[in-house]
């Protein structure tokens, strides 16, 4: 009985567990394949998963809250889209990433409008709009692609500062940000509670329906910005951009230990279980070279995942 | 308490235990298989490397073409070839495996682009990392490769197409109105060969008059045939140069019983025009052997990492094909491939 009182006080089980999980595929990796632990190369790779990494913030805070966001990777086909639209038309590119960035909170908006004051419930809503911003995006530009946005804008994805990709820095800050508005701020309180009990925190005063705006509002300009780093990195901007996303940015959220009930979890979980599915994939599909095995793989590791949450969280109900 | 009771008994714990046993044991496993054709990249052997990458994989074409590469690599002996490529035909997933080779220091990477403006960025990359990059079956953005293995020329494909209607319809001297059925009018394949075409059937008795472009929609296609055989009543021939065109056309003649009276020809694959071939509505159809230009890619590939294969070189020795022309920075399977119902059945693709 001592060893498990313990355990309950000890608040990083999920880290611990997602964290051991990474080392120890890393090692197995290195030793496998030395090559695999050249920082040059996992920073170069690492393009592959700032796009996700972005939206997953957003993404823990709303599930956290007990919704989920299901149009983030429809509304950058509409985003790319628009500031296609508006690059070809003005030949711009501040002018299109500021349109893209308006395009998507204008999206995450609507989201949150309809689930806070019409009161639907989060699933049904953004399910609507995850086909209804593909559609629109599809519509306005009849499936065409805009591309040639010039050597400048594709260093925004492509480029490096100190060895590091630039949207890694972004990632970096943005990643702090919400960490310490979940942790120090009431608003960050308020997203925990929601998702506890949302009555009580509507009872004890708390405007429910202006946090869950602005927090699908913040996904929405989110989806913007990774817009403007995904058109970047392939200077192509069509309606297809994003495509599947949501699934992705979901898995490593749940990975990461936030409880898709709400309540529980957080942007550390996020982010290791962002690390542990990149790493995985890439693990995956250099050991064996067939491209399709590493969504079996992810799917494993998300079955899995779920697994060892659940054991660990009946043993805390004990 | 014992150890088993504290573990054993409590199913949570179990859980979580039985979990973390299975995620090392996926790993471990991995750690156990021959490691991948990455090692060379260690420099334990002294094998080359060659990615070959398709638009789609998984489809019958492609599926042909990697046939040839994987005999070029066993002929060569000193080739480790990987082939592999999205199955959506996905142009980002393209570019992701392209950067993906490169980190992994492979020495070739052959690329079939889908979209080459998505894919430019990861070729540049992969050239500006020492790293010899060719397209194949579809040209790249300019300067991202240094060489591109080009199944067929205008040329040969509009003479071709040309040729195999004459000859369908009865030799040099038939007379008679043809039509042809594009993409759309913007197509720059379809307009490179219909730019031979036309003055190929001028030194015929044939009479091209008109050229449709319905784009590539099968019904547009179909519809746009129906109506050229009902305007001409003197047609004998329609080519259909696209690979929506020339179904779409031979469906439109099989539909209004002209089989066999107005012939149709065109470019696409065997098993699509197995069926019309068979019921004669089409004698021949025209194709580059996709087997050949896997084996002849794969060969470049090789040769040019040796550096056997220079810019500026003229020809190249490429194994049971003999010597093959290199125009500029395009080296040329050159020859096409005409289906007929003599020879259609031994291909599948």
């Amino acid at each position: 009985m001592n060893i498990s009182d313990g355990k309950r006080r000890f608040p990083w089980w999920h880290e611990a567990v997602l964290g051991v999980l990474l080392i120890a595929l890393l090692i197995t990796a290195g030793i496998v394949n030395p090559g695999f632990l050249n920082l040059r190369g996992q920073l170069l790779l690492s393009r592959h998963l700032w796009e996700f990494a972005l939206l997953a913030l957003p993404m823990t805070l709303i599930i956290l809250t007990g919704g989920i966001d299901l149009s983030v990777g429809s509304a950058m086909g509409m985003c790319a889209v628009a500031f296609g639209m508006c690059y070809s038309s003005t030949g711009s590119v501040a002018l299109s990433c500021l349109v893209c960035l308006l395009v998507g909170v204008a999206g995450g908006g609507v989201n949150g409008w309809l689930i806070s004051r019409m009161n639907v419930h989060p699933l049904i809503v953004t399910l609507a709009t995850y086909a209804a911003f593909r559609g629109l995006g599809e519509g306005l530009s009849q499936g065409e692609s805009y591309s040639q946005f010039g050597e400048d804008f594709s260093e925004v994805a492509r480029g490096m500062w100190g060895g590091v990709p630039i949207p890694a820095y972004l990632f970096g800050l943005l990643a702090l940000g919400c960490a310490l508005f979940l942790s120090r701020t009431p608003g960050g309180r308020y997203v925990y509670a929601i998702g506890h009990n949302e009555q009580a925190v509507r009872f004890s005063g708390v405007n429910v329906g202006r946090v869950k705006l602005l927090l699908y509002a913040s996904s929405g300009l989110m989806a913007g910005l990774t817009t403007i780093i995904y058109v970047s990195r392939f200077d192509t901007a069509k309606a297809d951009a994003g495509t599947g996303f949501e699934l992705d940015v979901i898995t490593a959220v749940v990975v990461g230990g936030t409880s898709i009930y709400g309540g529980r979890g957080n942007i550390g979980g996020t982010v290791l279980g962002l690390l542990l599915i990149h790493e995985t994939r890439q693990f995956v599909s250099r050991q064996w070279q067939v491209d399709e095995l590493k969504s079996i793989v992810v799917g494993l590791l998300l079955i899995g995942s779920l697994l060892l949450y659940r054991g660990m969280q009946v043993r805390n109900r004990e | 308490m014992s150890i088993m009771e504290q573990y054993g008994m409590r199913s949570n714990r179990g859980w979580s235990l039985t979990c973390l046993l299975a995620f090392s044991c996926l790993w471990g496993c991995s750690g156990g298989t021959e490691s991948g054709p990455s090692t060379t990249s260690g420099g334990t052997e002294e094998k080359l490397t060659i990615c070959l990458l398709p638009k789609i994989k998984g489809i019958a074409y492609f599926s042909s073409c990697a046939e040839g590469a994987r005999e070029a690599a066993d002929e060569l002996g000193n080739v480790e070839l990987i082939y592999d490529g999205p199955t959506d035909g996905d142009p980002k997933k393209q570019a992701e495996m392209i950067e993906q080779w490169t980190v992994e220091g492979v020495d070739v990477i052959c690329v079939a682009p889908n979209a080459p403006d998505v894919v430019a960025g990861a070729m540049r990359d992969a050239q500006d990392a020492g790293i010899k990059v060719l397209t194949w079956d579809a040209e790249g953005v300019e300067g991202t490769r240094s060489f591109f293995v080009n199944q067929a020329t205008s040329q040969a494909i509009g003479e071709g197409m040309v040729q195999a209607m004459v000859k369908d319809l009865g030799g040099p001297d038939v007379e008679g109105d043809v039509v042809i059925i594009s993409s759309d009018a913007t197509s720059a394949n379809q307009n490179a060969w219909i730019d031979v075409m036309k003055p190929a059937l001028e030194k015929t008795k044939l009479n091209l008059v008109t050229i449709k472009y319905p784009g590539e929609n099968a019904s547009n296609a179909l519809a746009d045939a129906q109506d050229v055989i009902k305007k001409y009543p003197n047609l004998k021939g329609i080519f259909g140069i696209s690979s929506v065109s020339f179904p779409g056309a031979a469906e439109a003649v099989e539909q209004m019983g002209k089989s066999g009276e107005i012939l149709v020809t065109g470019l696409s694959t065997p098993n699509e025009m197995k069926r019309f071939v068979r019921n004669g509505t089409v004698k021949s159809v025209v194709l580059w052997n996709t087997i050949d230009l896997g084996y002849l890619t794969v060969l470049a590939a090789e040769s040019l990492a040796q550096g056997k294969l220079k810019p500026g070189d003229t020809a190249i020795q490429a194994g049971r094909l003999g010597e093959k022309p290199i125009a500029g920075d395009n080296i040329l399977l050159g020859d096409i491939l005409v289906f007929t119902a003599d020879n259609i059945d031994q291909y599948d693709f």
